[in-house]
């Protein structure tokens, strides 16, 4: 096998995860990072030059948040030559952009792609198993970053529907806090979790199908997985947002993903009720009402 | 075509053979020549005999190559430059009793806008695919108008076989470089023929048109889907030419928006629009165009007017679908760059089909987009969008079934009221040329717009879309209507009267 340069955007510790699973891969990772507090440690080769990872890698993953993006891709500048993964979260809060049309704007690379499914960072650290789905519209896109990641620590299974990768990785975050705080309010026990669960994939999976991605892509591990991953620890950040929010601190937690994904529902003429109720709760409704007033809608099929 | 592995290409063959005879099925006046080579495919099919399969693959494919291959003359196309378009707009002109003050010049006609500069540059440093829309069988002799008129040099065509049946018509198509597409060809082996024919002209230089819509559209809408089999031939050679080291690989895409004020097939084309809700015909051959009466009657009612064709020639994009600069040095930097979208490190082009698809998918997003950019108002659809939107509100339905149903009755609006809604739907259209959106070529006021529009409807059509009867405007046609108002579907969101 020949050993392939990768180069990762982001020296968090998301970039070094991805860093450490190219090198059990059996490949070159180089961290391309932004200041000395997040240079990753010297077992992984890494550079403050961003443009210098695009000019040596041919594949590129970019290990940022959402919001960061933008600036992370305007830093390195892939070229044509470029394939660029999105290790993000599907959707830039703000402009409401999914990450891919983001990567577009900035930059002159087209073959893209993005990474999804269940991301525990500490395990990944660790030395844990874990796997991932990458989805493009691009066989090269997908089968490139199989080699690159590929190991007997993470597997990683090929999509074309990066629509609806992109759509779990930004909606899973959202559901994930409605469950912290579906699980924190007085009364809500066992049932109300595997209903949020249940009632919030199918919601999802509308929104897949009237954007034109797959409605199956919510129960892979793009989505099911991550969720399971979310709410498996109670320590998990989305989780106790949701925690914080039954508690009235309305400070925390992807608000702005669940407005966006709210007004892309609306433009696509589908109901979220779970995410709308979501939106609500952080703008002020308290959030028994809002459980009250879900509980008393109409009775209706579960599916379609 | 790509060298095939054998079980893909006994595959390919057989699909040949079941279409073929299919299509021979059909049609009665075939040459024995096609029945006696597919016999021998057929033959060779069935007892597995490789050589013999591949001698009856070539002839076929020889067969079909002779067919479509373009007989281009640059004698006949000097000729027909010279002579044509004066001849041309001086035929379609509707003053025969004044010879001698016939207006011969055709940009009097057809009104080309674009960067034409920019376009000429690149003509001659790199080979163009012009991609126009699609409206009318006339829309071929009135592109080549305006490229003669643009100062652009002659483009090859595909066009389809039934325009060739005209012996003169056919004579003329050939050696201006037309070669035929016959699209009662069903089989994937005949599209690759055609496609590989479609590669040759482009590696030889020979700027091409492809109407990406693949037929005229029948809605009269703005064409939003393309067909991407031609459209990725441009990839395909720009991929072949860099493995050929070429000094000038490059192939540029110029997207074409024709508007028309009126369209001699439309009667045709919206019937044919709206029983493919139901299932299409696809090939018309007893339209308007079959009738050179009609074409005649067209040319001098219709296209003898000012300004009542106008050709909007988009900014080019490359074969993936990005722009091209219009500065030499910054293209040239381009140029280079975007060879790493098919190379590798080394330089080296990396075939990838699945990829192509990909990027001609790009490409025919971008071009989809570029149309409307391109489109001009004019007076005909938007009082058209007017009358057809009074039809809605009268009935408050937007079922096209329904609205095509309404008795005559229920189709007068007072003019006080048509042109208080065609003044904010002017208003509108407005806002959006302003914003780049489209373009507009309307006179000033509403009632000025309805007047030239009801002069032009009572100009062909044996109906009128939209007429004036006493103080009430009438959608007096209005399956014809809802053709000449589909063409602003692209501002659909926009407009509300």
């Amino acid at each position: 096998m020949t050993r392939m340069k990768i180069g990762i955007l982001g020296g968090g510790r998301w970039g070094q995860a991805l860093a450490r699973l190219a090198q059990a891969a059996g490949h070159d990772p180089l961290v391309a990072y932004r200041d000395k507090a997040e240079k990753p440690p010297h077992i992984i080769p890494s550079t403050n030059d961003p443009p210098r990872v695009a000019q040596e890698c041919d594949l590129l993953i970019a290990a940022t948040s959402a919001s960061e993006l933008r600036s992370a891709i305007k830093l390195a500048r892939p070229g044509p030559g470029n394939r660029v993964i999105i290790a993000g979260r599907g959707i830039e809060p703000g402009s409401g952009l999914w990450l891919s049309q983001v990567v577009q704007e900035e930059c002159d690379a087209v073959r893209i792609g993005a990474l999804a499914g269940p991301a525990p960072v500490d395990e990944i650290l660790n030395g844990g198993l874990c796997a991932g789905v990458v989805a493009s519209p691009y066989a090269e896109v997908r089968a490139l970053f199989t080699t690159g990641l590929h190991s007997t620590r993470y597997r990683v299974y090929e999509s074309d529907d990066l629509a609806g990768v992109q759509l779990a990785g930004a909606f899973v975050p959202v559901l994930a806090t409605l469950l912290g705080m579906a699980t924190t309010l007085r009364g809500a026990g066992v049932g109300v979790h595997a209903m949020v669960v249940a009632r919030g994939l199918e919601e999802g999976g509308r929104l897949a199908k009237a954007i034109g991605a797959r409605p199956e892509t919510l129960s892979g591990l793009a989505g099911v997985g991550d969720l399971m991953a979310s709410q498996a620890t109670t320590a998990h950040p989305n989780f106790q947002a949701g925690v914080a929010l039954a508690k009235g601190d309305r400070s925390q937690g992807p608000r702005a993903i669940a407005e966006t994904i709210v007004k892309l529902a609306r433009a696509s003429r589908v109901e979220m009720p779970l995410t709308e109720a979501m939106v609500e709760i952080w703008k002020g409704l308290d959030p028994l009402e809002a459980v009250q007033g879900l509980m008393s809608r109409k009775a209706t099929k579960e599916h379609g | 075509m790509a060298a095939k592995p054998d079980a893909e290409l006994a595959a390919l063959l057989e699909d040949a053979l079941y279409n073929e005879r299919k299509r021979l099925e059909k049609s009665k006046d075939e040459s024995k020549a096609e029945h006696e080579v597919l016999e021998r495919l057929a033959r060779a099919l069935v007892t597995d005999d490789r050589h013999g399969r591949i001698d009856a693959a070539c002839e076929l494919v020889g067969m079909w190559a002779d067919e479509i291959h373009g007989r281009f003359e640059p004698k006949m196309y000097r000729f027909a430059t010279r002579v044509l378009p004066r001849a041309l707009t001086g035929l379609l002109s509707s003053k025969p009793s004044r010879f001698r003050d016939w207006d011969l010049s055709p940009d009097r006609r057809l009104k080309i806008h674009g960067d034409l500069d920019l376009l000429r540059q690149l003509c001659k440093e790199s080979t163009l695919i012009l991609v126009p829309t699609h409206l009318s069988n006339l829309d071929s002799p009135l592109i080549g108008l305006a490229l003669h008129q643009a100062g652009l040099p002659p483009f090859v065509y595909g066009a389809g076989l039934n325009l060739f049946s005209n012996a003169i018509m056919g004579f003329f198509m050939h050696r201006l470089g037309a070669y035929t597409v016959d699209r009662t060809k069903q089989s994937l082996l005949y599209k690759d023929v055609l496609k590989d024919y479609s590669v040759r002209c482009l590696t030889t230089r020979h700027h091409s048109l492809f109407f990406p819509g693949g037929t005229r559209a029948r809605s009269g809408a703005v064409e939003t889907k393309l067909k991407k089999g031609l459209l990725g031939t441009g990839l395909v050679a720009w991929q072949e030419m860099l493995e050929a080291k070429r000094p000038d690989p490059d192939v540029y895409v110029v997207p074409l928006t024709l508007s028309s004020t009126l369209v001699l097939e439309a009667a045709t084309l919206i019937d044919d629009h709206l029983a493919e809700l139901g299932k299409q015909r696809y090939i018309i051959t007893d339209d308007e165009f079959a009738e050179a009466r009609m074409v005649a009657s067209f040319g001098r009612r219709v296209l003898d007017l000012d300004a009542s064709i106008v050709a909007h020639f988009g900014d080019p994009l490359d074969t993936l679908g990005n722009p091209v600069s219009k500065d030499p040095i910054e293209r040239h930097a381009q140029a280079i760059e975007r060879r790493r979208y098919v190379c590798d490190r080394d330089g080296l082009v990396q075939r990838d089909e699945q990829r192509d698809h990909m990027y001609t998918d790009r490409l025919a997003g971008e071009i989809a987009a570029a149309f409307p950019r391109g489109a001009h108002v004019l007076p005909t659809h938007i009082v058209a969008w007017v009358g057809w939107r009074s039809l809605e509100l009268r009935t408050n339905s937007r079922d096209p079934f329904r609205l095509v149903r309404v008795p005559p009755e229920a189709r007068r609006i007072p003019r006080a009221k048509f042109l208080e809604r065609l003044g904010k739907v002017m208003e509108q259209v407005l806002v959006g040329a302003g914003a780049g959106r489209w373009h507009v070529d309307l006179p000033p006021s509403p009632s000025s717009v309805l007047d030239v529009a009801i002069d032009r409807f009572a100009r062909f059509h044996k109906t009128r879309a939209v007429a004036a009867v006493g103080d009430d405007i009438v959608v007096e046609d209005p399956k014809l209507c809802m053709y000449y108002r589909n063409r602003l579907l692209f501002a659909n969101p926009e407009l509300n009267a």
